[in-house]
């Protein structure tokens, strides 16, 4: 009898000193989340079109909100990528995130349009592209789709990175927004 | 593989026929087969100290002769029984009963009542020091799995938890020394933090319910605890090394104890170190482990009343992940999909462990006290701290790989006391309270909003069991009840993040009841029908997020009910001819709000893709499953031993399988034992020589839900091993030595619980080779 009461005793000052309710959590710092994807292209005349996909609250919660574009036929522009972490105060530019590990990263440009071709503007460290900066070429009027696919950590040794083709390029995909695309 | 094992004597008995000066005392005894009570002849009984030996008789008597007072080791050895070397203290002359266990006793036994009528009736198998040590290599999943009814929930070669009649993680409790393993049992890829080689014996307990035990099951227990300490006060210990031809593995273990008049210590060390691993056909890139144990026991005999017990582990590892299955989104798995040989792969072996990666610290401290009002009476206070960190480190931008992706802290205190009454003969009364104290948190460094919430859950219950053993029958009850409060912090994935709280309390039920008749020796009955709760987990209320490894967001509901499960377990144990042994245990299972992974219709755009959503969901399921076990002792040389394990599971309301339950299994082993020692020369000699091929056929799971899946369940497969071994003896002392082929043919094949099967086959074959050294 007497161990259980000090047993009791124990168990009841245990209880004691520790609360049962938990303190609040400190929010995790989401620096590295992406939220935000601007492409935007300017054609000769400097006139820009930018395509937006924009996710603040990231993974869940609120869809994401799609900026579709418009673009002129047989025109080229040059393309350029922005990446930001929105859900931040102030907001973060992830850019240069990518561009100081370029020889990790690669853009994948793909349309399901006939009438759009994406060509690479620049290279990592080994010569390789990595679409931070590029050519967007239109043809004829047409209604598609543009994909843009961002690759962390592909093998670059094992594919044709000239191509858009990332069928064999292995990594974890860190972006793939599909932009619906009209040109005219 | 699963054979091979000791057991040990325990009845001494002690007759003072005077006491005799010089050399003049006569040691008799007898020694008889722990199962079937009957005289083991040819027993070899052999005094190193004095250089004097003998061999049983047709009875199983012995004696020895001219024996001087004196403290010495009494070593007895016998064809397919591990040697046995005890310590006395001899001062007259003496009687001795021992008691052997075969070592390739396969069969399981339902322990009726053992010394502290822990599991009465219950079905358990037992997995001892020899048998562990023999297996010093694997990890505690893998050395389950011979269990008929036992399988492994995998990740990879390295990463692995014991499913038990289905039941795993959240439904499956491990309980580490007498306390319940607290740490984050929930993760399908979350290995127990327990090293077998430190723990010395597992039990594994095909339960009803489990009424002595606090922590979340639904009948099944895995028990891990470490030997008693001989009483011998001489130093004495074993050390072990072990290599793996696969992942060319190294390990280490040191054991040693002693006991100094009342206070007796053991350690227990381990090293392991691995590199990549092989698949029949490719290297498995990023498939090392690091791993170092270590465990500290001391008891102390204060008074004849009064006994204590001290315990200390820490377990520590660092396990690679298959660098080609860290993937994005679902287009990355279907291109993973089409592979042969996952990304990633090249011919460079490395021991070096990069990202993603698990690092684990697990430790325990435990105090135990029993206290003994008389011989069959008594209460045991158990004290005990647990801290768990685990941390998950995935391939990262910008230099952040090194800062881990989950970061889990948890520290636990548990309170037990219990008082356990033998005062009538046949009859066992115990009851017993508990405390547990869990508070987990999360590291914000990650960077990334939590998996699961920080939380505190506070569990307070008891029990009251009693058994009943008039001569052929034995009837056991019990029933158990704990009040559940869990106090979790969440963060909303909403802009700008919130802070929402719950508060839960739950009331959890166990009851148990269960007859057991022995129709004479040959055969016996046994029937268990339990019933339990349990209260949903944190995981399964509030996951939020990305589940990266399989492509899925999983979400918690905070509406989920507590799952109620009955179970009725049926066995038949019976001996024909004397030389089979045969045991069928049939289980019959009723989960009422089953908690499961559902898939929605929904399919959620991220910036990263389109990902489908996986809910926590509720049905009733139904599982139907059997055991049978089965041996032949040819004769004295020859065994052929066979385990099957079948189950079924359905959703009673859609009647579709219950998804991750194991295939339909056939381990077959034949085994084969020189009878003689082969003499090298006068002080050399080898012993126990024995071969063992096994067998093992496990069926493809045709029971899965298309649904649930990326792809069709492997196909069904077949692996051979091979074992042999020895125990060499130089002089004084023994080494066992053994080499174990696993995968022969090395056969390619990937396996349905595991989930790595997406992406690479399982492990090609694999040499271990190991010397254990006792002293």
């Amino acid at each position: 009898m007497r161990t259980l009461f000090a047993f009791l005793l124990l168990a009841g000052t245990v209880s004691f000193f520790t609360s049962c309710e938990k303190d609040d959590p400190e929010i995790p710092h989401e620096e590295e989340l992406i939220t935000t994807l601007n492409y935007t292209l300017t054609d000769p005349n400097g006139e820009t079109v930018t395509l937006t996909f924009q996710d603040i609250d990231g993974d869940g919660g609120n869809s994401p909100t799609i900026t579709n574009g418009t673009l002129s036929s047989n025109t080229t522009y040059s393309g350029s990528i922005e990446l930001l972490n929105e859900s931040e105060d102030p907001i973060e530019d992830l850019t240069s995130e990518i561009r100081e590990e370029a020889n990790d990263h690669q853009f994948f440009f793909t349309s399901s349009a006939g009438n759009i071709t994406v060509a690479y503007d620049d290279t990592d460290d080994n010569g390789n592209p990595v679409g931070l900066e590029t050519t967007l070429t239109t043809s004829d009027a047409g209604s598609g789709s543009l994909t843009v696919i961002l690759r962390h950590e592909p093998e670059k040794s094992n594919y044709d990175v000239n191509t858009n083709d990332y069928s064999n390029v292995g990594g974890e995909t860190d972006i793939e927004v599909v932009f619906p695309i009209n040109v005219q | 593989m699963s054979n091979k094992l000791v057991y040990l004597i325990l009845l001494l008995f002690l007759a003072n026929r005077g006491y005799s000066q010089n050399c003049t005392i006569t040691l008799t005894g007898k020694v008889v087969d722990e199962h079937t009570q009957e005289p083991l002849d040819y027993v070899n009984i052999y005094i190193p100290e004095s250089e004097k030996g003998t061999v049983s008789d047709a009875n199983g008597s012995f004696e020895l002769n001219n024996i001087c007072p004196d403290e010495l080791h009494i070593r007895f050895s016998h064809i397919g029984c591990e040697m046995i070397t005890q310590f006395y203290h001899l001062t007259s002359d003496t009687f001795l009963l021992i008691e052997m266990e075969h070592s390739d006793h396969l069969i399981e036994e339902i322990t009726v009542k053992d010394e502290t009528n822990k599991k009465a009736n219950q079905h358990s198998r037992k997995i001892t020091v020899q048998e562990i040590k023999e297996n010093g290599q694997n990890n505690l999943a893998k050395l389950l799995s011979n269990v008929a009814g036992v399988s492994t929930l995998k990740n990879g070669s390295t990463i692995g938890k014991p499913i038990v009649h289905g039941m795993y993680g959240n439904r499956l409790t491990l309980l580490n020394n007498g306390v319940t393993q607290s740490g984050q049992q929930w993760g399908n890829d979350h290995s127990p933090e327990i090293d077998p080689l430190v723990a010395n014996e597992i039990e594994v307990i095909k339960g009803t319910a489990a009424i002595e035990y606090q922590g979340s099951n639904l009948g099944n227990i895995v028990l891990v605890k470490p030997a008693k300490i001989k009483k011998d006060p001489h130093l004495h210990g074993s050390t072990g090394y072990y290599f793996n031809s696969n992942g060319k593995g190294h390990g280490l273990n040191l054991q040693l104890q002693k006991t100094h008049h009342s206070l007796a210590w053991k350690i227990n060390t381990s090293v392991k170190r691995s590199g990549d691993t092989h698949a029949a056909e490719y290297l498995l890139k990023n498939t090392g482990t690091k791993e170092y144990n270590v465990a500290l026991q001391l008891e102390k005999q204060f008074s004849q009343k009064l006994f204590s017990e001290l315990f200390f582990s820490s377990f520590n590892n660092e396990l690679g992940v298959l660098r080609g299955s860290h993937i994005g989104n679902l287009t990355d798995l279907e291109e993973a999909l089409q592979r042969e040989i996952p990304f990633y792969t090249t011919d460079t072996f490395s021991y070096q462990i990069n990202a993603p990666f698990q690092q684990v610290h697990h430790h325990l401290l435990k105090l135990k006290s029993s206290y003994f009002f008389t011989d069959n009476q008594w209460t045991d206070i158990t004290l005990a701290g647990q801290v768990n960190n685990r941390k998950e480190f995935d391939v990262r931008r910008s230099g952040r790989t090194d800062i881990p992706a989950i970061s889990l802290f948890q520290y636990s205190g548990f309170g037990e006391i219990k008082y356990i009454s033998e005062k009538r003969k046949n009859t066992s009364f115990k009851s017993g309270l508990q405390f547990n104290y869990i508070n987990n948190s999360n590291d914000p460094q990650t960077g990334i909003l939590p998996l699961i919430p920080d939380y505190i859950s506070l569990t307070s219950g008891g029990f009251l069991s009693y058994a009943y053993t008039p001569n052929r029958w034995a009837i056991t009850s019990g029933v158990r009840y704990d009040n559940v409060l869990q106090n979790a912090v969440t963060i909303t994935n909403t802009t700008p993040r919130e802070i929402k709280r719950y508060n839960r309390v739950y009331h959890n039920m166990a009851a148990n009841l269960g007859v057991s008749y022995r129709f004479g020796l040959p055969l016996k009955i046994s029937q268990n029908i339990g019933y339990v709760t349990r209260n949903p987990e944190v995981n399964e209320f509030y996951a939020s997020g990305l589940h990266q490894g399989v492509s899925g967001i999983e979400e918690g509901d905070v509406n989920l009910n507590s799952e109620k499960s009955l179970k009725l377990t049926t066995t038949l144990n019976t001996q024909l001819l004397k030389s089979v042994d045969f045991e069928v245990l049939g289980y019959y299972q009723n989960i009422q709000d089953y908690i499961f992974l559902q898939p929605d219709d929904e399919i959620r755009l991220t910036i990263r893709g389109a990902f489908p959503v996986f809910t926590y969901t509720q049905t009733d399921a139904n599982l139907l499953g059997m055991d049978i076990t089965a041996r032949w002792d040819i004769n004295k040389s020859f065994e052929i031993s066979n385990t099957t394990s079948l189950l079924k599971g359905r959703d009673s309301h859609s009647n579709l399988p219950i998804i991750n339950l194991p295939s339909n299994r056939i381990n077959s082993t034949i085994s084969y034992e020189y009878p003689d020692d082969v003499m090298v020369s006068n002080q050399v000699k080898f012993s126990n020589i024995k071969t063992s091929f096994n067998h093992q056929y496990i069926s493809k799971q045709n029971e899965a839900v298309a649904l649930l899946d990326y792809v069709d369940p492997p196909d069904a497969y077949h692996l051979y091993s091979l074992k042999l071994s020895s125990t060499l003896h130089w002089g004084a002392t023994s080494t066992k030595v053994f080499v174990d082929i696993d995968n022969l043919l090395n056969t390619s094949y990937r396996d349905y619980l595991n989930r790595l099967r997406y992406f690479a086959d399982d492990l090609g074959r694999n040499v271990s080779v190991g010397v254990i050294v006792d002293f």
